[in-house]
């Protein structure tokens, strides 16, 4: 099959990036007066460089045209706003354009600073034609509000081409792009200025009449590159492209527009950074366990932590409702003026299991219980029991991390044991009047704790039941309660 | 005249018999004099306010009813601020699965709070211990109004003497040591009275923790455990 690329021109990127972030998420030096009396009015974005680069309608009716002079579209309309010309932001609004579009087409190649070429013909069988294809990726574009010229082409050159040249044509028939191609001018191609007046003055103007000269005579006169470009734009040449892959891990880092002192003023820049990561994982179904969260501080050592749930969650309301409880423990030490968030680990979301028979469920999950706590509590506060195979009573009975108990049988099942067992023994200091005993356990020489204990289960005056023992040298202890 | 009973009865200070008919589910704690005394056991969700000197078998007393609980759900048990560890061989021979118990080791008496009410709502838990000294009564309703959230049964510990005003919980019980196992006075129960002091025997449940008037001479011989076992 014949490939067919789409190229995607967008003229006025910066300019259409203030209409569709609208006046609240714009930055506020940045944000345009709103129009006044239903009256647009006229903006222009500015090159140092090459004066005028992007306008808007209004400022084409003042008669501003691109490429015009500050001071000579100043003098043209006294209301002029002017907006110094961004890369930065026309590079991310190209990445956001390409994310939007990758949902509907696989090949994406950022092919200049304001254009995206698109291979369209191992798409086709998917969509069941080149205009289907073309309406999906039109009702992507729609809601991004932004102008752009597209036409289809053999190589992706002769895409681009026509692009620029805002031929706007959707076709998968060679003929028809060759027609087009034909009659561009050569000023839209990609060749220097210089080989143009040198085509130019032998009579050569548009593209036709270039592709008409063997190749062989061009070589003659003309450098490689200009063989190359001619090759490439016919087709004739192999042109690779870097196709785009979308991140795999989801990073977003937000400056502050003023710096933050109050922890719980974070959660607002922290919501629409968790929206995004909620987007990020809905669309590839995902769930992750873990955000690392990096708060920059003015003059200090940046604050780092970790949020954690255990049974994994995609949603800002839940991700928000833990980095609240962390942020309450959180002692901020400078201002805060940004803000980084990192995903490490994300894994595909396994549909909710629920027992029918087990009656009614619990608004959350024993995991989400668990990760709620160890965020307001901290890691080392939550435990389970677990025995060990083992006399000696201190090492029978241990804390392990929170339901990760691997239960199983202990080999040596004490006779009774109290239910609580002091952190260390302490000496015997109160009289007791033993009841049971003794019980002698007599072991661990072998790994440098040795144990020689009689224990006795005795009862207080107060009538409380106390796990006492002796040493040989005749040395009281209490170990345990029997609650 | 009037309004004074209303308002009485809005504080929920004030209750009439034909409120509290048998709506309140119980379960049985394991002992028949208890029981029987409660009508029935323990209540099945809410607080029960629980004072009573450590080391006399508060915890005998009540465990059994949260084992019964834990093998007929799938939910958790909870242990916040122990005053000291758990001893896990003794919960293990008491019938419980250790992977279905959460202890929880807060900072303060305000982290102890705050996680017993989120453990209550969960509705992933069904039995909640919470060693706290000094409940008030707005704290000890939100705890009563999370554990009916989530249909859980919260037993709220403390050592100090009663407290003079009666907390808006389902149970209060005071406990008392008794030679023959504990002696039990209810103080407060949603839906019934107060009791006079009673003793539930504990001698067949744990006999080597219960004097029994001494009626043979018999010596038990010592047990040895070395490393043969």
């Amino acid at each position: 099959m014949q490939p067919l690329w789409l190229y995607l021109h967008f003229p006025n990127l910066q300019l259409d990036s203030y209409h569709t972030l609208g006046p609240s998420r714009a930055r506020p030096n940045e944000q345009l007066e709103p129009a006044q009396d239903g009256v647009e009015t006229p903006v222009v974005i500015l090159d140092m460089q090459h004066g005028i680069v992007q306008l808007n309608q209004a400022a084409r009716f003042a008669g501003i045209k691109p490429y015009m002079s500050l001071g000579t579209a100043a003098a043209l309309h006294g209301g002029l706003q002017v907006v110094p010309f961004n890369p930065e932001i026309e590079k991310q609004q190209l990445s956001m354009i390409a994310h939007r579009l990758y949902m509907v087409v696989c090949d994406i190649c950022f092919f200049s600073e304001q254009g995206l070429l698109l291979r369209v013909d191992n798409m086709l069988r998917l969509y069941g034609g080149l205009l289907q294809l073309w309406n999906i990726i039109q009702t992507q574009l729609a809601p991004l509000n932004v102008e752009f010229s597209f036409a289809t082409g053999s190589s992706p050159l002769a895409a681009k081409l026509l692009a620029l040249k805002k031929w706007d044509h959707i076709t998968d028939d060679p003929k028809l792009m060759k027609q087009a191609l034909k009659q561009v001018d050569l000023t839209f191609t990609e060749l220097s200025q210089k080989d143009i007046t040198k085509l130019n003055s032998v009579g050569v103007s548009t593209v036709e009449q270039l592709f008409a000269i063997p190749f062989s005579d061009l070589h003659k006169r003309f450098d490689t590159q200009v063989i190359t470009y001619l090759g490439q734009l016919r087709g004739d040449f192999k042109h690779p492209v870097d196709f785009f892959h979308p991140a795999q891990r989801f990073e977003q880092y937000i400056e502050f527009l003023y710096e933050i002192e109050r922890s719980d003023l974070l959660l607002q820049p922290m919501h629409k950074v968790l929206s995004n990561l909620e987007n990020f994982l809905l669309l590839r179904d995902e769930l992750t366990q873990e955000l690392s969260i990096t708060l920059y501080q003015r003059d200090k050592e940046n604050i780092e932590f970790v949020v954690g749930a255990q049974q994994g969650e995609y949603r800002a309301k839940d991700w928000l409702g833990l980095l609240a409880l962390k942020l309450d423990n959180l002692i901020l030490n400078a201002p805060i003026v940004g803000l980084q968030l990192n995903v490490k680990n994300t894994f595909v979301r396994s549909p909710d299991k629920h027992d029918l028979f087990l009656g009614k469920q619990g608004a959350i999950s024993r995991l989400q219980l668990i990760s709620l706590l160890q965020a307001k509590l901290g890691d080392d506060a939550l435990f389970s029991p677990m025995t060990v195979n083992d006399y000696r009573p201190e090492r029978a009975s241990q804390y392990c991390c929170a339901l990760t108990v691997n239960e199983q049988n202990p080999i040596y099942r004490p006779p009774l044991r109290p239910s609580f067992l002091l952190p260390e023994p302490s000496l015997l200091t109160q009289h007791v009047s033993i009841v049971h005993g003794p019980e002698r356990i007599s072991t661990g020489w072998w790994d440098h704790h040795p144990v020689v204990r009689d224990y006795f289960i005795a009862t207080s005056e107060q009538g409380q039941w106390f796990w006492v023992f002796k040493t040989p040298d005749n040395k009281w202890f209490l170990q345990g309660i029997f609650s | 005249m009037n309004s004074t009973i209303d308002q009485l009865k809005n504080k929920r200070l004030l209750w009439q018999a034909s409120q509290v008919s048998g709506a309140h589910k119980t379960l049985s704690s394991g002992f028949d004099s208890l029981d029987a005394y409660l009508e029935g056991g323990l209540p099945e969700q809410g607080v029960v306010d629980i004072s009573s000197p450590i080391g006399i078998g508060e915890l005998r007393l009540l465990l059994p009813s949260f084992v019964l609980r834990q093998q007929n759900s799938q939910k958790l048990l909870v242990f916040i601020g122990a005053p000291a560890r758990l001893n896990a061989p003794m919960l293990v021979k008491m019938g419980f699965e250790l992977s279905r118990i959460l202890i929880i080791e807060p900072k303060n008496a305000k982290e102890a709070l705050w996680s017993t009410e989120q453990c209550l709502k969960s509705g992933c838990c069904d039995g909640v211990f919470l060693w706290h000294q000094g409940l008030e009564v707005h704290q000890a309703k939100r705890l009563q109004f999370a554990a009916e959230t989530g249909e859980a049964l919260s037993v709220v510990l403390r050592q100090q003497q009663p407290i003079s005003f009666s907390l808006p919980v389902a149970l209060a019980l005071e406990l008392a040591p008794c030679p023959e196992g504990i002696q039990v006075t209810v103080t407060k129960r949603k839906g019934g009275s107060h009791s006079q002091p009673f003793t539930v025997n504990m001698a067949q449940a744990w006999p080597s923790l219960t004097r029994q008037p001494k009626s043979s001479n018999i010596v038990p011989l010592p047990r040895v455990h070395s490393l043969t076992g």
